[in-house]
């Protein structure tokens, strides 16, 4: 596993920092702040993963690097690993657009898998709703929120590249547990049938895409019966 | 030239107030036989209750939980002006149109009153209006002239 940590045109290095789905405490901020002024660091970039960019001198690169985990921050892994987690500002707290907790299974979600070794770059983007400001359908495995703890999985799409491509939904209205069997069945099924270097899309194309396609007794569905929040609400007269 | 919305943000309590008013006009009022979830004005307030009690602005799945069996008398005088109110709140979303929208539901719960069916909405009011035109002329009159008037109540 390669580490976030990039040469640059002027000579510094950028230094990748991952926080929880972009999400900073003021603490954090702070303390980062502190640590990048003190470097020196030349500027600090949001990237489009959520993630922080710290541009500094080389030689300074390893102390901010060793400062990370007391802010609870986390240098970002590189290659062909599972990637930081994008996911947008849905829960119950934030988007009131958002259909469910999306924030908080991208962050479980990263917590868990990032880093992880795969055989080309695997990106997760988790969406509070089909309004997707996380582009769920260019990512590896999109995650939609269709209703409270409840996803629809979107697998194989791919936002950047010569040739990009939307992925396809492989489940709708799964349950929390479901989205993680099924991306314990996908990262299982990549690991063991993509050649290296060779991204999911590239791969389900090659292969069927039904070879990454968990089985029906893998998702575990909720009915169509609409929300049950709702429901309870509605027939209390 | 009138302008449609009022205000960036989505106010669920301007159709409430214009749902009161049907509500007024209702023989069931403050009886037994009183039924929001059997009723599509009740379960347009019930929806807007919902969506001010829980800070949303989407209830999944609530599209097919509208009480498309309730055939009570609803006239166009009294509808118009919450049609209306749902086009002024209309965020226009296009393509992010989500029938379970709540701006969305009291729309479509409203058309049931009145119309045969739910018009699709296309995701702009313009489009809209032009459906409703095509479905009943008098009403879209009456919707353009509540459009007109800006959200003020009579």
């Amino acid at each position: 596993m390669g580490e976030g940590v990039f040469r640059q045109r002027n000579g510094m290095v950028a230094v990748d920092v991952v926080a929880a789905c972009g999400v900073m405490t003021p603490e954090q901020f702070l303390a980062l702040a502190g640590k990048v002024n003190e470097l020196g660091s030349f500027r600090v970039k949001l990237t489009t993963r959520q993630t922080l960019v710290v541009v500094l001198e080389e030689d300074k690169a390893p102390a901010l690097i060793k400062a990370l985990p007391e802010m609870g921050l986390v240098l970002s892994p590189y290659g062909d690993v599972v990637r930081a987690v994008k996911a947008c500002a849905g829960n119950s707290a934030l988007c009131p657009r958002s259909t469910g907790e999306a924030l908080d299974l991208g962050i479980e979600i990263q917590n868990r898998y990032l880093g992880k070794a795969v055989p080309k770059d695997f990106k997760i983007a988790v969406a509070g709703c089909y309004r997707g400001c996380v582009d769920p359908h260019c990512a590896d495995f999109g995650v939609v929120c269709a209703g409270r703890d409840f996803y629809d999985v979107i697998l194989g799409g791919l936002g950047g590249g010569a040739r990009p491509a939307h992925g396809r939904v492989v489940a709708r209205k799964a349950t929390k547990d479901s989205v993680y069997a099924i991306l314990d069945f996908v990262i299982e099924n990549f690991t063991r049938l993509a050649e290296p270097g060779e991204k999911l899309c590239r791969a389900m194309a090659r292969l069927g895409p039904e070879r990454f396609t968990p089985p029906d007794q893998l998702i575990n569905c909720k009915d169509d019966a609409g929300d049950n929040e709702f429901k309870n609400f509605l027939l209390a007269d | 030239m009138t302008q449609i919305r009022k205000t960036d943000e989505i106010n669920l309590s301007a159709p409430m107030a214009r749902l009161e008013n049907i509500c007024k006009s209702c023989d069931l009022l403050n009886t037994e036989d009183c039924k929001e979830s059997g009723c599509l004005v009740g379960f347009s307030k019930k929806v807007l209750r919902f969506a001010l009690q829980k800070g949303v602005l989407d209830i999944p799945g609530a599209s097919g939980l509208i009480p498309s069996s309730d055939f009570k008398p609803y006239y166009s005088d009294t509808v118009a002006p919450v049609l209306a109110e749902t086009c002024r709140q209309c965020k226009e979303c296009r393509d992010n149109h989500s029938p379970d929208c709540v701006v969305a539901l009291v729309r479509s719960a409203m058309e049931l009153t009145v119309l045969p069916e739910a018009v699709p909405y296309p995701g702009s009011i313009f489009m809209y209006l032009a459906g409703i035109k095509s479905r009943d002329p008098q009403l879209a009159a009456k919707l353009a002239d509540e459009l007109q008037k800006g959200g003020k109540q009579r």
